[in-house]
């Protein structure tokens, strides 16, 4: 399982890292944390001729709030992420998630771009950034853009970058007042991808919910929002009966994937069971923030 | 100083001499040697299950620069002696055996079955040059299950075989099997099926060979749990004189009954060496530790059980199949051994066995750990599943069957007695240990609340060595053999032919040899790895407690003895009236008179002494297991099963056992809990999945999934006073129990959490997705 | 091949590392520190675990041309002059290991991992060591010796 050969290529600015992605296209591919990326490359799934190894690019790593959001740069490593006390105070989503990923030795390596640009579905920062609506900032050569969560993820591990761009950063928005939230998943193993997972955020308005935020990871090739369950929720006052129907109607038309961890069926019921649960756990969550 | 008595290191959890080297990185694996000009392998695996080879290409691999050779499986045949299987030809394998190639040549018979090997400067070389290799291959439909195997019209894998059946039906009877069933009071039928999983040391497959052409010697340092077991299998399969073998191990990650004679890899590395001239190492990658090295437990079990009202298990008869994979090796064995350990420690009257082992497209059937457990897991659930049927406690039918200790003792129905055998004491201490009444009314509590609890209990017993036969020695594999000698500078050392993977042999058996010799623990070295040094001798079965323990013990005392003799001359005093107490010699009486042991071995090297004196204090030591004995115990575990999510936690494990006297209980439980760990891995994670069409679905550790330290929860151990048999080798072996009763002790707690629901289990495998099946199934009335 | 230099044990070493060599290779190959293990090659074993400035990373899973100008620690350099650190002396005394394979990743993962947490429970411990898999033992005695580690490092 060693590597194949591979050029390699340290850019130390945005710019350089641009104009050789511009170069190489779909022929290279950007190395970061390398948590996901190498694997692939021992077990030789991925081929890409040319790694851009973007870790010695500063000006990407680095969380700063502004109005309203936090951003979070590329590089930004995900150790980092879970302990800055910004993100903790104001995206407790993300928080939540951050710990769940992997091992701690995995998180010193692993960045929040990097993973948000792999985009597996069964990784919890995709389902937070699709809950969040989250918004993804990258430059190519034409210049730059902010793509939201909803156009970013396309499909199995695959995202609406292009070839030629550099995800720049990830900006979360902070969470409102009355806000409750959760991160639920089942997984064989502590550490383990989510077979199914949940990520969930309910804003409370006078012991009514105003904004209902839904997210799975592994139910399908991407992350998906439970439109029908999130419409549900909104203007209702918490209740079990309100969170078996979300659940009902968060699972309607899913129709996940199977694998040697679950078949289509299993991660169905369990989908239902992280709804009930997180929805639970979220209106908890809100109590406890008040 | 004379006169102070000898410390007491037997029974003690004496600090481990492995450790200092472990703890710094100062081990040396095989991966960690290297050799002035060493070149590395890499094969080329087949893709398809089963396939006619039709060309292998390794021309364009030959020209990557770096890449030194390419060889093909004919031409590897060419360069070697064609025989079967190593292993099988020392254990004496039953019937036709298959044909044994290192490398595929007209066949491809697993995914993964390497077809060419490459040798290069570097790994990465070596890989890229496999790359380059170019086989055409012809697909033949696969047998990838036992059913299909068994079918007449399946495509035989091995022509010579003509079918897929490695091993042909047999039966035996024990006892009036006729007339038992005829006679119960019921006869209650079960399918029990277990799944293929496999050793998963953390250490891989691998060695590194060096032929120098000049001396016409082949030496190969090996990861291995028998260095002579592997010469012999370099030596026959390569035509060289064994003694113009000789394979060297250090330290090694592991094993599990995997490493054991040389594999096909191996073999192929070693001819390469020869013929390129140099040095070669390979060692296999995670994936091909998953996909090739073996896999192992893939048995089902069609059982009818003779039961009486009262919850007698009056006679089992068992129709066993075996997937023995591709190249069947020692799992056609396994079947004897299940059916002679059946019975375990109860009172069953009556026995009939048969069993078919078949070939499929998977990878060959290795032993791991207790290859027999199955036995033991069909035994514990079919105990679970009467007591149910009956209503009584899991506890309490085992109470009623196990067979009391009598004098004689109980005869298996098998044939071999019970003696020594603690099964009722250690049921009656696990029922003490864990407070079943309060279980179940917490478990009561937590069902009204929606949770479900379950307690679970098995009991086993081991031939660990087994107990004394009048056909020969006790242990598995024969008589033990020991060098033992007094060296130069005062250290005794023991040569050894154990080649311990983690079982701590270092320091348990120099812990033996201090007391029995008299010297310091840190005065005994323990000498192991090395063909040309060491007698024959291999670690596995569970055996080394007895046999080499005892080996050590009564070596020391012989190599004592002698020595004394010697110190007799030197100290012009009687033999009889010498002590040896803490690295001094001295008589009796007299503090004095003492002198180091090493001013003793000084005197006695240095050529002073006529014909008339022995100075040689060097004995060689062999062993036949004593007494023997059988170890065993019983395991108690109590889960939680989320039945929404199908996920178990083990809440608390609870293991009673005898396995004797304990040389080092810190060493017996660390072989206790890993174990058991294996076992929670094999019930709730780990299973080597093959798709329909032969394709291996569980290649890297994010599908075959390892138990981690969330998953083994504190293993409570206590420690059942033994009955002893030998006036002084009662150390029984104690490394293969855990992982022969914890998967049948974990699956029966589980049954109970999940009993409101009306399920039963009659699997091993149960990851979260078939707990919510068999709920389903169960609710639906299946 | 890159040049790089980089700091190993507190020496400073370089080498010319092929950029799709990992740093465990590197590690093992060209400067002969063949304490740290491999045991997957795909980042879920933890035998590769090496602490690299101040975090404990898996080897396997980055380059070694990564390392670059970095400070690394290995199991070698743990102890100072040949002898034992606090953590490899709690896992001697608690007999934490059989076959020693996995032994130094959980040495440097649990290394790494006191000194963010040095009052750490055992619930706590189990999740930071839950990375690192071993075969022989169970875990139960890895445990123990950290938290007989953390307890000694307390005392002090």
């Amino acid at each position: 399982m060693k590597l194949p050969y591979v050029e390699y290529e340290a850019p130390t600015t945005v710019a350089e890292a641009i104009d050789l992605l511009a170069e190489h296209l779909d022929q290279a591919s950007v190395l970061a944390g390398g948590q996901s990326l190498i694997p692939l490359l021992a077990l030789r799934l991925a081929r890409p001729a040319v790694l851009i190894d973007i870790n010695g690019i500063d000006e990407l790593s680095g969380v700063s709030a502004t109005d309203g959001w936090v951003a979070i740069g590329a590089m930004t490593r995900e150790y980092v992420a879970e302990k800055s006390e910004s993100v903790a105070d104001t995206v407790p989503l993300l928080a939540a998630a951050l710990p769940l990923i992997g091992h701690e030795a995995i998180r010193s390596r692993g960045t929040i771009g990097g993973s948000l640009a792999h985009a597996d579905p069964a990784a919890e920062l995709p389902a937070v950034a699709r809950a969040l609506d989250a918004e993804f900032v990258v430059r190519g050569q034409s210049g730059e853009r902010v793509v939201p969560a909803a156009q970013w993820f396309e499909g199995y591990l695959t995202t609406s970058r292009r070839p030629d761009e550099l995800l720049l950063e990830v900006r979360f928005p902070t969470a409102r007042r009355g806000t409750g939230i959760s991160f639920q998943e089942v997984a064989r193993r502590h550490g383990d991808f989510a077979i199914v997972g949940l990520a969930a955020s309910l804003v409370f308005s006078g012991g009514v919910i105003s904004d209902a935020r839904l997210a799975f990871a592994g139910i399908s090739d991407m992350p998906v929002r439970a439109a029908a369950a999130e419409d549900l929720l909104v203007g209702e006052r918490p209740s079990t009966e309100l969170f078996d129907e979300a659940a009902r109607r968060a699972t309607g038309d899913v129709d996940p994937p199977a694998d040697l961890h679950g078949s289509s069926d299993y991660r169905n019921t369990v989908a239902a069971v992280m709804v009930r649960r997180g929805l639970r756990a979220a209106a908890d969550n809100a109590r406890e923030r008040q | 100083m004379a006169g102070i008595a000898a410390e007491r290191y037997t029974g003690a959890s004496i600090k481990r001499s492995e450790d200092p080297r472990i703890l710094t990185g100062a081990g040396r694996y095989v991966d960690d040697i290297k050799l002035p000009g060493m070149l590395h392998a890499a094969f080329v695996r087949s893709p398809l299950a089963h396939a006619r080879v039709l060309s292998v290409d390794v021309s364009a691999a030959r020209a990557l620069p770096g890449v030194v050779a390419a060889l093909t499986g004919a031409e590897l045949e060419a360069m070697t002696v064609p025989g079967p299987d190593p292993l099988m030809a020392l254990i004496g394998g039953a019937g036709p055996t298959p044909e044994f190639t290192l490398l595929a040549t007209d066949k491809v018979r697993f995914m993964g079955d390497p077809v060419a090997i490459v040798i290069a400067e570097s790994r990465y070389v070596a890989e890229d040059g496999c790359e380059l290799v170019d086989a055409e291959y012809d697909d033949l439909p696969p047998v990838t299950n036992a059913a299909f195997a068994l079918d007449p019209g399946s495509p035989p894998l091995f022509a010579n075989l003509g079918d897929n059946i490695a091993r042909p039906r047999s039966r035996s009877e024990f006892g009036d099997v006729s007339g038992t069933f005829a006679d119960a009071d019921s006869v209650v039928h079960f399918h029990i099926d277990v799944h293929r999983h496999q050793n998963v040391p953390m250490e891989g497959r691998g060695c590194v060979a060096s032929y120098d052409a000049s001396l016409g010697v082949m030496t190969v340092y090996a990861a291995t749990q028998s260095v002579h077991v592997s010469r012999i299998a370099v030596a026959t399969r390569l035509g060289i004189e064994h003694d113009k073998v000789r394979v060297l191990a250090d330290d090694i990650g592991g094993s599990f009954g995997l490493k054991i004679g040389a594999s096909r890899e191996e073999l192929a590395v070693a001819a390469a060496s020869r013929l390129v001239g140099q040095p070669v190492k390979w060692v296999e990658d995670r994936s091909e530790n998953l996909t090739a090295s073996g896999q192992a437990r893939e048995e089902s079990f069609d059982v009818r059980a003779a039961v009486s009202n009262d919850g007698d298990l009056l006679g089992l008869d068992v129709k066993m199949v075996i997937d023995t994979g591709s190249y069947p090796g020692m799992g056609t064995m396994v079947p004897a051994i299940m059916e002679a350990m059946l019975p375990g420690p109860y009172k069953l009257a009556a026995l009939g066995f048969e069993s078919t082992a078949v070939i499929t497209n998977k990878a060959s059937y290795v032993a791991y750990r207790g290859p027999w457990a199955s036995e033991t897991f069909v035994r514990e659930r079919v105990l679970d599943l009467i007591a149910k049927d009956l209503g009584l406690d899991p506890v309490e039918i085992r109470l009623r069957n196990v067979a009391p200790r009598t004098d004689p003792p109980a005869l298996m129905i098998t044939g071999r007695p019970l003696v020594g055998v603690t099964s009722k004491e250690s049921l009656e201490r696990v029922a003490q240990l864990v407070d079943f009444p309060a279980f179940r009314r917490r478990q009561a509590e937590a069902r009204a609340q929606g949770r479900y609890l379950g307690i679970g209990v098995a009991t086993f017993i081991e031939a660990a060595p087994g107990p004394r036969s009048p056909e020969g020695p006790s242990g598995p594999m024969g008589m033990e053999f020991m060098r033992l000698r007094l060296e130069e500078n005062g250290i005794v050392a023991l040569f050894t032919g154990q080649m311990p993977h983690g079982q701590s042999h270092q320091t348990t058996l120099a812990q033996i040899a201090a007391d029995e010799f008299g010297v310091p623990f840190e005065q005994v070295r323990i000498v192991v790895g090395d063909t040309d040094v060491v007698p024959f001798g291999l670690t596995g079965g569970s055996r080394s407690a007895t046999m080499t323990g005892g080996v050590a013990l009564h070596g020391a005392r012989q190599l004592k003895a002698k020595v004394l003799d010697f110190a007799a001359h030197l100290m012009e005093a009687s033999a009889q009236d010498l002590l040896i107490t803490d690295g001094n010699v001295w008589v009796r009486g007299d503090p004095a008179s003492a002198i180091a042991v090493s001013e003793v071995a000084r005197r006695a090297a240095s050529g002073q002494f006529g014909a008339d004196v022995d100075a040689k204090l060097e004995v060689e030591a062999t062993f036949d297991g004593g007494e023997g004995g059988w170890s065993g115990g019983t395991h108690c575990a109590i889960v939680e099963v989320d039945v929404e999510t199908g996920i178990v936690k083990v809440e608390r494990y609870v293991a009673a056992e005898d396995c004797g006297a304990l040389i080092n209980p810190a060493v017996v439980e660390g072989q206790i809990r890993g174990g058991v760990a294996q076992g929670i891995g094999a019930v709730l994670l780990e299973r080597s999945a093959y798709g329909e069409d032969g394709s291996f679905q569980s290649a890297t550790f994010m599908d075959y999934l390892m138990p981690t330290a969330c998953d083994v929860p504190r293993i409570e151990i206590e420690h059942l006073e033994t009955v002893p048999l030998d006036a002084d080798v009662n150390f029984r072996g104690v490394g293969e129990g855990g992982m022969i009763v914890a998967p049948p002790t974990v699956v029966n707690a589980i049954e109970d959490a999940l009993s409101p629901f009306g399920v039963r289990i009659y699997e091993q495998h149960l990851p979260p997705a078939r707990i919510l099946e068999l709920i389903a199934a169960a609710d639906s009335g299946q | 091949m890159v040049d790089i230099t980089l700091r190993v044990n507190g020496a400073t070493c370089t080498g010319s590392p092929e950029a799709r060599k990992t740093l465990a290779d590197f590690l093992r190959d060209d400067l002969n520190l063949t304490g740290t293990h491999v045991g997957c090659e795909h980042g879920v074993c933890g035998a590769c675990t090496v602490i690299v400035d101040g975090r404990a990373v898996r080897s396997c899973l980055m380059l070694a041309v990564q390392a670059a100008d970095s400070e690394v620690t290995t199991i070698e350099g743990l102890a100072p002059d040949g002898g034992l650190g606090t953590v490899q002396q709690a896992m001697w005394d608690s007999h934490s290991f059989q076959c020693g394979f996995c032994t130094p990743g959980f040495v440097m993962q649990a290394v790494a991992f006191l000194s963010d947490h040095p009052d750490a429970g055992e619930q706590q411990i189990r999740e930071a060591l839950s990375g690192n898999i071993c075969r022989c033992t169970g875990y139960q005695s890895i445990i123990d010796g950290v938290l007989l580690a953390a307890e000694r490092s307390r005392k002090r």
